[in-house]
């Protein structure tokens, strides 16, 4: 599969009067490919929305090298078939929200009131078409944000905190909106720090941490590692002392036994040994590593070896 | 061009809508409507005082208008991020910052001319008569503010709204005295040569905005221009070639600055 943002070593240095120089973005190597929904998540600050704006061209890197659909950064045939909503947009509030998707559609040299009406009919504001955008609720102008994103049928989609500040409802549609881009076959790029969004939607995510990526890959396989805790009643001494190990906790009082072992390890064979004591399993319960996990882990860690996947 | 007229025509959309403009031209369009009164008042010829108060105001007022439109147009966009969603379309810089500049051109000429229609049905209510300066002077004051927008926008690509407006009625001020000064100073015996040439040379980098008050009978009284036509036509060039400088020099420079 092709790439449909590559990054090489890419950096932007600001200079501090206190600090000197500083990198807000720093050396990044990227891949996202085409097709896909790709969470960019990291804290405040880490570097997420001075990343989109390099590759957007709105501001140029200090070093490094980055393509866009096999362009280079900056190129306006990429700004043809690529849209960007940024977080907590500010539209102009004198305009309706037709009035506002006909003056982005004119950027473009689309005059198609039509199209307009559809994709206000698409993020359900066909009914508030005529409604300025002072009068439109945050949720609303995040939707007609990402009607305005859909007005050149982009290939690639950047959204900045596409969620942020939304209710649950808006939320909902919003994820809903996204998974439609990604099943109409467009790439999209999420920046956010909203993970069990990012987790439910996303096929690949990049963790970046003070301008650096500490993780990166398909979410199958970051959030591998989970645990399984294993209950069980009726249990001999022996037997709990003959399953410790180096990654498993083991409790034992007056019978009971409490197991918490990586999921990678076959958890049947102490089951059998269990059973076969004569013991009682009360619960198997098997234990998902989360990327809020994986994203805490990793900002904490502070790793500075990459952890690429 | 399209971008760029959409652009524009967005920001007159909002340039209209702004209340801190309507107001100013409000207070602009009172004082107009109080000049008969004031006329009447003044010991000198009413008519003159008439004519040379209503073109005051005028210019006082888009003076005004331009700076204060112009001042923040491009930190506003900035600021709430509203250049981010037009530049990650197909826009160039240079197209953002003509579309705004056109924009405000545009928005300057519609506030003049209502301003200047007030003026003309306020002084044939007065007199009974339709003075044909009271229109061509508004017409040279057009191209002043014209002139005075592009210097507003050229310093708005790189210094703060506060900060551009005091430097851009800074020069609009100097500019208005500047060719007066340099008269004075070359007739003077007492100035020195370097003082001259500081002079010629300020007056040379800074656009002469003196050319386009000689209609007002109260700045220049007994003034008469032999060609109109030809005079017309050559300070609006002259706007026009610095209005080009200052747009060029501004895209150079909004070009590269991180926004």
């Amino acid at each position: 599969m092709a790439a449909a943002i590559e990054t090489r070593k890419l950096t932007k240095t600001y200079k501090s009067r206190l600090a000197g120089n500083v990198n807000v973005v720093d050396n990044l190597d990227l891949v996202v490919e085409e097709g896909e929904i790709f969470g960019f998540l990291g804290p405040n600050g880490a570097g997420k929305t001075t990343t989109i704006k390099m590759l957007l061209g709105i501001i140029y890197p200090t070093s490094g090298e980055a393509t866009v659909l096999g362009r280079e950064i900056g190129d306006m045939e990429v700004h043809k078939v690529i849209s960007y909503l940024p977080e907590r947009p500010y539209y102009y509030e004198h305009m309706t929200g037709m009035e506002l998707l006909k003056f982005y559609a004119s950027l473009f040299g689309i005059y198609d009131t039509e199209k307009c009406q559809r994709l206000l009919e698409k993020v359900n504001l066909a009914g508030d078409a005529s409604k300025t955008i002072s009068q439109y609720s945050k949720g609303m102008q995040q939707r007609v944000g990402l009607a305005q994103s859909l007005l050149n049928d982009p290939k690639l989609l950047f959204l900045d905190e596409p969620t942020g500040g939304l209710d649950p409802i808006a939320h909902t549609e919003i994820r809903d909106l996204i998974l439609q881009f990604r099943d109409e076959g467009r790439t999209v790029f999420i920046s956010s720090h909203e993970l069990s969004e990012v987790e439910r939607i996303c096929d690949r995510v990049a963790i970046i941490h003070r301008g650096k990526i500490e993780a990166q890959g398909r979410l199958e396989e970051l959030l591998k590692g989970g645990r399984i805790e294993i209950i069980a009643d009726g249990v001999s001494s022996d037997l709990a002392n003959s399953i410790k190990s180096a990654d498993t906790t083991v409790s034992f009082k007056g019978g009971r036994l409490v197991v918490d072992m990586p999921d990678s390890n076959d958890p049947n064979a102490l089951l059998d040994a269990i059973r076969s004591g004569k013991g009682n399993v009360v619960s198997v319960i098997p234990r998902r590593k989360r990327l809020e996990d994986l994203f805490v882990e990793t900002v904490r860690s502070g790793a500075t070896d990459g952890g690429n996947l | 061009m399209r971008v760029i007229w959409s652009i524009a025509a967005t920001t007159v959309g909002e340039a209209v809508r702004r209340r801190v403009l309507l107001i100013i031209l409000l207070v602009g369009l009172l004082l107009l409507t109080i000049a008969p009164a004031l006329g009447q008042l003044s010991a000198r010829q009413e008519t003159t005082v008439l004519k040379g108060f209503m073109l005051g105001m005028i210019q006082l007022t888009s003076a005004v208008i331009a700076l204060v439109l112009t001042v923040y147009m491009i930190p506003n966009e900035i600021e709430r991020r509203t250049i981010y969603t037009i530049l990650s379309k197909p826009v160039q810089r240079w197209q953002f910052l003509l579309g705004k500049y056109f924009g405000a051109v545009l928005a300057l000429a519609l506030m003049m001319s209502l301003m200047t229609a007030v003026q003309l049905l306020i002084f044939f209510i007065q007199q009974g008569e339709i003075a044909m300066e009271l229109a061509r002077a508004p017409a040279l004051f057009f191209v002043q503010m014209s002139l005075l927008a592009a210097v507003a926008i050229f310093f708005s690509t790189f210094v703060s709204p506060l900060v551009n407006f005091f430097l851009s009625g800074g020069i609009y001020l100097v500019g208005s005295v500047l060719s007066p000064l340099v008269d004075t100073l070359a007739q003077s015996r007492g100035t020195t040569p370097a003082a001259k040439i500081g002079v010629q040379v300020l007056s040379t980098v800074v656009p002469n905005f003196s050319s386009y008050n000689v209609q007002n009978p109260i700045i220049n009284p007994g003034q008469q221009i032999q060609n109109e036509s030809w005079y017309y036509t050559m300070v609006t060039v002259y706007g026009l070639f610095y209005v080009g400088i200052l747009l060029v020099a501004g895209i150079l420079i909004f070009d590269r600055r991180e926004v």
